[in-house]
């Protein structure tokens, strides 16, 4: 009994501390800037950036349709813009995880000396400035660029293709800069794979495919949760992609925000703009995570 | 007789940079636009005095804003342009620096006295000025004139051309190929100029600002530009153009500015001063490839920038330039034309 | 049991080829910008008009090119090492706690169970959700208001708000149904919970722990926008540096730096490779 006790106090205090950082930091340093920029989302734009303390929910208005006053109006265009960076966030997560997914288990599989290198040689290019690389596929994309002058060297078309300043240009970017944010998610996965329950599966007289969508899939899952995660969220909010690759015509809702405070001088505006995004993905995430859970246990019971 | 003055008045400021020295020393920090001045006479005025600079940059007027406006102090002295130093004199965020009392004001152009809310240079300095134009490639339009022009060339060879991305200087041209002024507060005709620019739209590659290397390397026949591309221009003059176009064109200039919370203040008017030799001030041109606000820095110049049509523009052409002013409220008729433009 | 072996070596070349195209994708831009960084040509780095070192020449301080009127506005040498040497410094803090606070937090919702533990999650994706500008300025707003100064400190703990979430999330990928019966067996044996942890847990979370360092790193090494606005008056980064030189194009000198970097990353990666295998 005593023994128990101690165990449980030893425990929380264990817990206590482990989780004592991140509440700080967070508590401190996130939700109190977070809860500035709510309460400026409810105020009146300052002329010259910044706020009037007075309540203006309109800045909502502008982009939902109610509730307005007489200055502002609704326009839908910016949800038009929502639901296409919504479009291009999902491909980036998409076209990186198809890239990702297979190249993990080919690091996996290797001996450990060759799989630190190998690793490595994979995170190295990401050390190189992410301006930098952005600018290199420019190089690569454009009209005179290396993979034009390529396929028309090879003969393989007469005009060059026209890549650049296009959601093609953006999402390729995009996997490219978020390549490391999948890849590292779902090796950390796929390297503790239990191959015996994949033997086992094979034993039991399963086919590649269906032991890969039985077995491996949802064993590797967490992985992809994790890796979808960490590049929907940030492709979603990206705006430098969208400026250099896209020539600042492929509009996504960063573009939008980051004009609001640096071009239009109306802070309320982007940090409205800002909440409505993370209020629907936290939406997303929370039905995600309640599906999940239920799934779970169902499975368990 | 002006360069004999010039002169004189530039040994003058030695001397009174000399007397100053003693109390000169620590540190002045400069927040200023990217690639705004030429480092070699940072390295110069550090030496000179004994003093410690750091420059850090932005990119926009409403970058800097943002950041001094929520807080960020350190920063002496600030460039913005002339309608947004008229905002940060009016919102208290400069100190008055009196430039017009240093030696050497009187070789500042009286027609850069452009601030409404500082005509006599009680507050900040002028710095440089400069026409915002098209850069082209000669080899794919051997002379470009009009904006006109540009945008036919542009209906001929779609995504050829390029415009900035800056909801002013893109609309602006709109406003001017609509007959109307940069500054227009009239719903109909910001319309019209949206109508415009959307037109063109499908014929435009993209909105950016870095197209020198997409011009040089002939990905792009003509962007809209700075007249800082001159600096191009120069060093490779078969290849590349820049024109002020023969319709108008929006301009700008920039004011050196003193920060109402600078730490420095002392070394930060010593830093005018020295702004202020002409000497100085033509080195730093060379280097800018700006218009040049010293009148006795332009004697001081090389013949290839003097006699540049684009730098050291014609009275005529000048009289076609048109520079922003603060629309306070009304910019909000500019973001909604500009965003729906992006959007479609 | 012939047939087993053949398949597998068809998968092998297989995985090999892809793993081939894979590092292709990777390392053509890469490709790219080192061979940029030896071409002479100032004004079009694209056109080839020779082989030079004079953009690695003047980031270390040697003659700029000549002309007169040079393209480059090279700044001067000892700048550009101080950006370099603050991203460094920024980068290795900021990872380092970020992922002793995302490890400590993945492990506290990994294995235990409190009230709250759904709160927890959602607070940890919130950092990540919140766009850039956003928490720039809002960090800067509450800097400025709660009188810190803003300097390399602010940078820091700016990147480790946003940086912890994306550890946590790599180590719980890693931690999600693992084997707990071993750090049982630890605990059986009366090891106490922190030796278990060193000994156990750590080892087999591992791979975890250092991809969310290495994710935290290049993160924080590549930040422009939140570290824009909290970046004090002389403390700018290499991100800031270069954002601020690409108005006007990409210069070869940054080209240059690139390539230096990469190759500072590969001798600091190499020697802890080599001292890593050496160990065992």
């Amino acid at each position: 009994m005593i023994a128990g006790d101690t165990i449980s106090t030893r425990k929380k205090r264990a817990l206590f501390l482990l989780l004592m950082p991140i509440t700080l930091v967070l508590g401190i340093f996130f939700l109190i800037p977070l809860g500035i920029m709510i309460t400026y989302s409810f105020l009146e734009p300052g002329l010259y950036g910044g706020v009037e303390w007075n309540w203006y929910p309109y800045n909502y208005g502008r982009i939902l349709g109610w509730p307005l006053n007489d200055y502002e109006e609704f326009e839908p265009i910016y949800l038009a813009i929502f639901l296409n960076s919504l479009k291009i966030a999902g491909l980036t997560v998409l076209f990186s995880l198809l890239i990702c997914y297979p190249a993990a288990f080919w690091v996996s599989r290797m001996s450990p000396r060759r799989k630190n290198f190998v690793l490595f040689l994979i995170t190295l290019p990401f050390f190189a400035n992410l301006l930098i690389r952005i600018y290199a596929w420019l190089l690569l994309l454009r009209p005179t660029g290396f993979i034009n002058s390529l396929l028309q060297g090879v003969g393989l078309i007469d005009q060059p293709l026209d890549m650049l300043f296009s959601n093609f240009a953006v999402i390729v970017g995009m996997v490219y800069i978020f390549t490391p944010f999948m890849f590292l998610p779902i090796y950390a996965n796929v390297e503790k794979l239990d191959y015996s329950l994949v033997r086992a599966s094979q034993d039991l007289g399963a086919g590649p495919v269906q032991t890969f969508l039985r077995v491996i899939l949802p064993l590797t899952a967490p992985g992809i949760i994790g890796g979808s995660i960490i590049v929907f969220i940030p492709a979603l909010g990206n705006f430098i992609v969208p400026a250099f690759l896209g020539g600042s015509k492929v509009q996504m809702t960063g573009n939008l925000i980051e004009r609001s405070f640096l071009q239009s001088r109306d802070w309320p505006f982007g940090a409205a703009l800002a909440l409505l995004i993370m209020g629907s993905v936290v939406l997303l995430l929370v039905i995600q995570f309640a599906r999940a859970s239920r799934r779970e246990s169902r499975g368990a019971a | 007789m002006r360069k004999v003055l010039g002169r004189i008045v530039g040994v003058a400021s030695v001397l009174m940079l000399s007397a100053n020295m003693a109390t000169a020393e620590g540190k002045l920090s400069l927040y200023n636009w990217g690639d705004y001045i030429n480092p070699e006479i940072i390295d110069q005025f550090s030496k000179e005095n004994g003093v410690e600079v750091t420059l850090d940059t932005y990119s926009t007027n409403e970058e800097m804003l943002a950041r001094i406006q929520a807080g960020a102090s350190g920063y002496d002295l600030v460039w913005p342009s002339v309608h947004m130093h008229d905002i940060m004199q009016q919102l208290g965020l400069l100190q008055a620096a009196h430039p017009n009392q240093m030696p050497g004001w009187d070789n500042i152009d009286k027609a850069a006295m452009r601030s409404h809310e500082d005509p006599n240079g009680d507050y900040c300095l002028p710095y440089a000025w400069g026409a915002v134009g098209i850069l082209y490639n000669k080899k794919m339009i051997p002379e470009l004139k009009s904006w006109n022009q540009f945008f036919e060339y542009a209906k001929a060879n779609p995504g050829k051309v390029t415009m900035l991305d800056d909801l002013r200087e893109t609309l602006g041209v709109g406003l001017i190929m609509t007959g109307a002024t940069v500054n227009s507060r009239n719903p109909e005709e910001i319309t019209k100029a949206e109508n415009f620019i959307m037109e063109q739209k499908p014929n435009i590659g993209a909105f950016r600002y870095d197209v020198i290397p997409l011009v040089t390397s002939g990905d792009i026949a003509a962007g809209h530009y700075y007249v800082g591309g001159v600096l191009n221009t120069l060093q490779n003059p078969d290849l590349l153009g820049f024109v002020i176009p023969e319709e108008g064109a929006t301009m700008y200039q920039e004011d050196v500015c003193l920060l109402a919370n600078a730490p420095n203040p002392d070394n930060a008017k010593l830093f005018m001063q020295f702004l202020l030799r002409p000497e100085i001030a033509a080195k730093n041109s060379e280097r800018l490839t700006n218009g040049v606000v010293n009148t006795a820095a332009v004697d001081l110049l090389p013949d290839a920038l003097k006699s540049n049509p684009s730098i050291n523009p014609s009275p005529e052409v000048r009289a076609k330039l048109q520079i922003f002013e603060d629309l306070g409220k009304d910019l909000r008729l500019y973001t909604r034309a500009w965003d729906r433009i992006k959007a479609n | 049991m012939l047939k087993g072996l053949k398949e597998g070596k068809l998968w092998s070349i297989l995985f090999n080829g892809y793993g081939l195209l894979f590092l292709t994708f990777l390392y053509m831009p890469l490709g790219l910008i080192v061979l940029y960084s030896f071409n002479s040509n100032p004004i079009n780095m694209a056109v080839w008009t020779g082989f030079t070192l004079d953009w690695y020449a003047t980031i270390f301080g040697g003659a700029s090119v000549e002309g007169t009127f040079d393209a480059a506005f090279t700044e001067s040498p000892e700048r550009i090492f101080e950006v370099v040497k603050n991203s460094f410094l920024v980068a290795i803090f900021a990872a380092s706690i970020s992922t002793i606070i995302g490890t400590a937090t993945a492990v506290a919702l990994a294995r235990y169970k409190f009230a709250g533990k759904r709160f927890y999650q959602a607070l940890l994706i919130l950092p990540m959700l919140v766009p850039d500008i956003v928490l720039g300025i809002a960090l800067l707003i509450f800097f400025v208001g709660a009188g810190f100064e803003l300097s390399l400190l602010t940078i820091i703990i700016g990147h480790v708000t946003f940086l912890s979430s994306y550890v946590f999330i790599v180590v719980s990928t890693r931690m999600a149904g693992m084997d707990t019966t071993l750090e049982q067996a630890s605990a059986d044996l009366g090891a106490g919970p922190l030796t278990t942890f060193w000994r156990v847990t750590l080892p087999q979370i591992m791979p975890g722990v250092i991809g969310g360092f290495l994710l935290g790193f290049i993160i924080s090494l590549d930040d422009v926008v939140i570290t824009y606005f909290i970046a004090g008056v002389g403390s700018q980064t290499l991100p800031l540096f270069i954002l601020a030189m690409m108005r006007r194009g990409l210069r070869p000198q940054i080209t240059a730096l690139a390539v230096l970097i990469l190759i500072f990353s590969f001798v600091v990666a190499t020697i802890g490779l080599l001292l890593r295998n050496r160990k065992p």
